[in-house]
């Protein structure tokens, strides 16, 4: 995801917490554009005319390295746990939980809210060779992960650290195509890229692509600005699977898209603001992503927006856990990223954030912290959770999705200029 | 009384240097940071411009003119899109501000401060949150248009959002502020005898206007269109909240090609001429409409 | 929206318009800002044709005045009548008056020549006329040649004859000055106070003249109207302003006076006779308006004083007291002395100096004497008394 988000100042993250409750989606409470930094502008002048790193495999990294004791992890808004201490301080019962077990003391931060500035912001200092301060960090299945794999910047994993995750993780997330071999990262949480609508002003049942090309939706529609998403997301809806798709199907999938553009059938290439759109009415039918409708939903207080994944396919995204080179404590990192893996923990997690997650087994422990909660608001939550499709897909919809199309840097550039010449128009 | 006189000297004699040396002084910090904040990074902009690569294999410096043919083909479109929204919003601006800032400028009495502040007022609050709120206001059933089409006073397929009238609007509202305020000093700095000599000469309050004040505010109007002119053709923000298909500016794609593609020579090509662009503009409305003379004249 | 001023008749604009034909008629007016009286109930008749100065100190309610005539103020109370048409409630633009600024006002965004045909232009003058009437104003102020230049290029002296010329160039039936001269250094001053006067004996409009410098007033009016607080205290031709003050404050603002106080006692030979308050019996122009035993001051120009050693009598037919000379400064063509008359009073004279120093020195006794019919009368209380001194220098209340 390359979403251009920015968390209003006042709209703090307690503060949306509070206000809906345990079931909040990250991207839904980053709802909203942001301003774009153009620091990335300069920092990216750093980087001009850079050779392959040194630096290749980091192997010897697990035979040198030794646990420390500390662990910096960055990741992004809302996407963990969270409560309350005495003194008002936010704490992480995960977090905490993990250093009673490990000893291993986590300095938590959220850094990260948008891959791309993200992305600027440490590219010029993994280029320089200088650690960016963090053992762990948690990026979006994109061209920025891709190319950070590229540069070997990212510490190649050892599958003998992780039993949980070999013994615990789904197959689906094992077996992600823009990382085969889970050499480099292992899931934090997914979700999914379908089609969303209203059904108070649709009464007929969507299901497919092309009902996102459907007349009488004119000016009504709304597609992602994202060129990964609307471009797989098209290539599925032709009948293409990604990963086999060349550059000519891309410009098809493109030239379907400018039909759709050029009818006045579509309003709008939205960004995060999508969901904004669909829940005023702006939009009547959007691409979107599967925890925003969820959460959509609980905020108006109803159920008017219905998420589906299209007959055709959708897309299923990752967050990913990755070890930057340079990190100072990747014995601590690769503990945590193991411990995650754990269903309890898992379930902990996915009781707060409400993704997919990556641990199947999870579903049995919150379904039995519901049975063993007292008060019927904590009991319904969870009951919810352990009954959502966007937490603990079916595996009929896990059948049906599909990974973005993995580009190298110059698939990437034609891809972005094939669908930037529709989009960004 | 002649060691008096020496006396008073030598300081004189020691500062000789110091006050040849002054005006550089002077203007050093200004130089320095024009030099580190402007210029270098526009020469890395234009040689960047003219590299080849990816980001993983890196860029080399090949006199790639590549970026230019190849951007100038393909985002013609989205120059225009700046160009003419940006042209127009700058017009409504223009609309908007001078008679609000001649009415504060001739009328508001001694409330003229806190008129002004009413009307800045809003702009004290990010304009990204701002633009937002229009969002929410100008929504297809929001609450300006849907009462309307619930009166049926106009269809229900109408709308203001995703449409280019939004874009210029937006960015005339963004940017007023930069029109209002020069327009405003320059008329609040006319001499007010000036408008009793020309009643004086049979020209009555329009002829006044006319003849007197608004040549008078132009330096004024020239800087505020400078101010708003430049920063609207740039903006993309107001764009990709307001706007919808078919509305994308040149700072959007320049944006996106940096941040999200990592095409650095190719968003440095595209924002080279826009930059050249924007430059020619300028000197040609400087030509045109330039103040250089009324200056001299003061 | 175009009103066409009413034109003034062509035979109104010459010179030999009859000289008793008011073009300006000010009745009753006052002006009030808050609470403050600027000008307070005044009347005045301004002759068709005459060079007509209103003299006071600041905030004497001369510059009101003008502004009221010129139309960029509204009289609080009373009627303006410009050529007998009441214009009271006309704005500035419609009246057939144009006004030379004391700031000048030119446009600094329009050439000379823009200036100048500006009020043509605004009243639809055709191209060639423009041209022609222009050039001529020019020529007319002695700045043929400048049309093309910036007012930001000319020199005070420069800017004031393009406002002149600005002005007159419309051939308005009267033109306002308001402190015109005020900006220049002395020199020009008086070279412009001459060429004023030259111009508007050429053109032959009527000039109201506000300045707070009485020489100049003196130098170029017709007539002067001194002002204090709101009022006219005396209206007359320069010379009777000078000559016969009829308030102190007249006295004293125009040039300087040596005032004593005294009680008229009744006529003798077909003069008046005053006691001054030291005992000296003074002959004064009779009959003054004051009855026998009515306290008064009597006052003398210092240029009239003539001066004789101790020892030498004054011609008998002088009035004359004694002094003793104080002070004797050399200014260059006189010498100006200060005595002291005895009872605390000050007299001041000038003496031409025509070459062999001073007339005595410090502490000296003098003579000091003068032909009683320099000698003028002020009402003891020196209150303003409006007293017009002949027949054609005020307006008779009807």
């Amino acid at each position: 995801m390359t979403t251009l988000r920015e968390l209003p100042e006042f709209l703090d993250a307690a503060f949306l917490r509070g206000l809906t409750q345990r079931r909040i989606t990250r991207r839904g409470a980053l709802a909203g554009a942001g301003a774009i930094s153009l620091g990335a502008f300069l920092a990216a002048c750093g980087i001009g005319g850079n050779q392959p790193s040194a630096a290749t495999h980091q192997n010897w990294v697990w035979d040198k390295a030794k646990k420390t004791g500390t662990l910096d992890f960055g990741s992004w808004p809302l996407y963990i746990d969270t409560a309350v201490d005495s003194a008002g301080n936010t704490t992480y019962p995960s977090l905490v939980e993990f250093t009673k077990e490990t000893g291993i003391k986590v300095n938590y931060s959220e850094p990260i809210q948008d891959i791309a500035e993200f992305f600027a912001k440490i590219a010029p200092q993994l280029q320089a060779g200088t650690p960016i301060g963090y053992d762990i960090i948690v990026i979006t299945n994109s061209i920025q992960l891709t190319n950070l794999m590229l540069k070997h910047w990212l510490v190649e994993l050892d599958p003998s650290k992780l039993p949980n995750f070999y013994k615990n993780g789904s197959k689906r997330v094992q077996n992600r195509s823009f990382d085969p071999g889970n050499r480099f990262t292992i899931p934090w949480q997914s979700g999914f890229t379908g089609i969303a609508y209203n059904t108070k002003k649709i009464s007929r049942e969507i299901t497919s692509y092309n009902d996102l090309f459907d007349p009488a939706f004119k000016g009504k529609v709304g597609m992602f600005t994202f060129t990964q998403d609307t471009g797989n997301l098209t290539l599925l809806g032709m009948g293409i699977k990604p990963d086999n798709s060349k550059p000519s199907d891309w410009q098809k999938a493109a030239d379907k898209l400018k039909q759709q553009r050029d009818s006045g059938i579509l309003r709008k290439f939205y960004d995060q603001s999508y969901i904004k759109a669909l829940s005023a009415g702006d939009t009547v039918i959007s691409m979107a992503w599967s925890g925003d409708v969820y959460q959509a939903n609980l905020s108006a207080g109803n159920e008017d927006l219905k998420f589906i994944l299209p007959k055709e396919g959708g897309l299923i995204w990752t967050d990913n856990m990755c070890i930057p080179v340079g990190a100072a404590h990747p014995v601590d990192a690769i503990t945590y990223m193991n411990y995650v893996y754990d269903p309890k923990v898992a379930a902990e997690l996915a009781e707060a954030i409400n993704y997919i997650t990556p641990v199947p087994g999870a579903k049995a422990v919150v379904e039995q912290d519901a049975a063993a909660a007292t008060d019927a608001d904590t009991k319904q939550s969870l009951t919810d959770t352990a009954n959502s499709s966007a937490v603990f897909p079916t595996d009929a919809d896990l059948a049906k999705t599909y990974y973005y199309r993995t580009l190298n840097p110059a698939e990437a550039t034609q891809w972005n200029d094939i669908f930037n010449a529709v989009i960004l128009s | 009384m002649a060691v008096g006189t020496a006396t008073v000297r030598r300081p004189a004699l020691t500062t000789r240097w110091g006050r040849a040396l002054a005006p550089y002084l002077l203007i050093f910090p200004g130089v320095a940071w024009l030099l580190i904040f402007f210029l270098f990074p526009l020469l890395t902009l234009a040689v960047t411009s003219l590299m080849s690569g990816d980001f993983v294999a890196g860029f080399q410096f090949t006199w790639n003119f590549n970026n230019y043919t190849y951007g100038l083909g393909l985002y013609a479109t989205q120059y225009s899109h700046s160009l003419e929204y940006g042209a127009s919003a700058t017009l409504i601006a223009f609309l908007l501000a001078y008679p609000a800032a001649y009415w504060i400028a001739f009328h508001a009495g001694p409330r003229k401060s806190a008129y002004l502040l009413i009307i800045l007022l809003p702009f004290f609050v990010s304009f990204v949150l701002r633009t937002l709120s229009w969002e929410t206001l100008m929504g297809d059933d929001g609450p300006i248009l849907g009462p309307l089409k619930s009166a049926h006073l106009i269809p229900s397929d109408f709308r203001v959002l995703a449409t280019p009238i939004a874009v210029t609007f937006g960015l005339a509202y963004t940017f007023f502020p930069y029109m209002l305020l020069p327009i405003y000093a320059s008329l609040e700095k006319i001499d007010r005898r000036l408008i009793e000599a020309a009643e004086d000469l049979f020209a009555n309050r329009v002829e006044v206007f006319r003849r007197v004040i608004f040549p008078l505010s132009i330096p004024g109007v020239f800087a505020g269109v400078l101010l708003t002119g430049i920063p609207a053709t740039a903006d993309f923000v107001n764009q990709t909240l307001l706007g919808g298909a078919g509305t994308t500016m040149i700072g959007r794609v320049i944006e996106q090609q940096f941040e999200v593609s990592a095409n650095y020579p190719l968003a440095s090509a595209l924002a080279f001429v826009f930059m050249l662009g924007l430059l020619a503009m300028l000197l040609l409305y400087q030509r045109l409409f330039g103040t250089d003379e009324l200056v001299r004249a003061r | 929206m175009q009103v066409e001023k009413t034109a003034a008749p062509a035979a109104g604009r010459q010179h030999s318009a009859s000289a008793t034909d008011a073009v300006v008629v000010l009745d009753h007016v006052s002006k009030r800002f808050g609470g403050v009286v600027a000008v307070d109930d005044l009347s005045l008749d301004v002759m068709r044709g005459e060079f007509f100065s209103m003299l006071g100190p600041s905030g004497c309610g001369k510059t009101t005045t003008l502004r009221m005539i010129g139309g960029f103020d509204a009289p609080s109370e009373g009627v303006v009548r410009l050529d007998g048409r009441d214009v009271t409630d006309l704005p500035a633009y419609r009246r057939d008056v144009n006004t030379v600024f004391q700031s000048y006002g030119l446009f600094p965004h329009l050439n000379v020549f823009d200036n100048v045909a500006f009020g043509l232009r605004r009243r639809h003058v055709g191209g060639a006329e423009v041209n022609r009437r222009v050039q001529e104003a020019l020529e007319l102020v002695s700045l043929a040649g400048y049309g093309k230049r910036r007012p930001g290029q000319l020199s005070g002296g420069q800017q004031q004859r393009v406002a002149l010329a600005r002005s007159l160039v419309n051939h308005p039936q009267v033109l306002l000055l308001d402190e015109p001269l005020g900006a220049l250094d002395l020199k020009l001053r008086k070279q412009m106070q001459l060429e004023l006067k030259r111009i508007q004996g050429e053109v032959g409009i009527t000039f109201i003249f506000v300045t707070h410098d009485q020489e100049e007033a003196m130098t170029i009016s017709d007539r002067i109207a001194v002002m204090n607080h709101g009022r006219i205290e005396q209206l007359g031709r320069p010379e009777d302003v000078y000559e016969r003050p009829a308030t102190q404050f007249v006295a004293e603002f125009l040039g300087a006076s040596n005032l004593l106080d005294g009680v008229y006692r009744g006529t003798l030979d077909g003069w008046g006779s005053v006691e001054l308050a030291g005992g000296d019996s003074i002959r004064i122009p009779a009959p003054p308006s004051a009855l026998v035993g009515d306290k008064l001051k009597v006052g003398i120009r210092p240029e009239k004083l003539h001066l004789y050693p101790d020892g030498r009598e004054a011609p008998s037919d002088h009035n004359s007291i004694a002094a003793i000379l104080r002070n004797a400064v050399f200014v260059g063509v006189s010498y100006q002395y200060f005595f002291d008359a005895g009872g605390g009073r000050q007299l001041s004279a000038f003496d031409r100096n025509a070459g062999g120093g001073p007339i005595a020195g410090p502490g000296e006794k003098v003579r000091v004497a003068w032909k009683p019919e320099h000698t003028f009368v002020i009402p003891a209380d020196g209150m303003a008394q409006p007293t017009p001194t002949n027949h054609q220098t005020g307006r008779q209340d009807k």
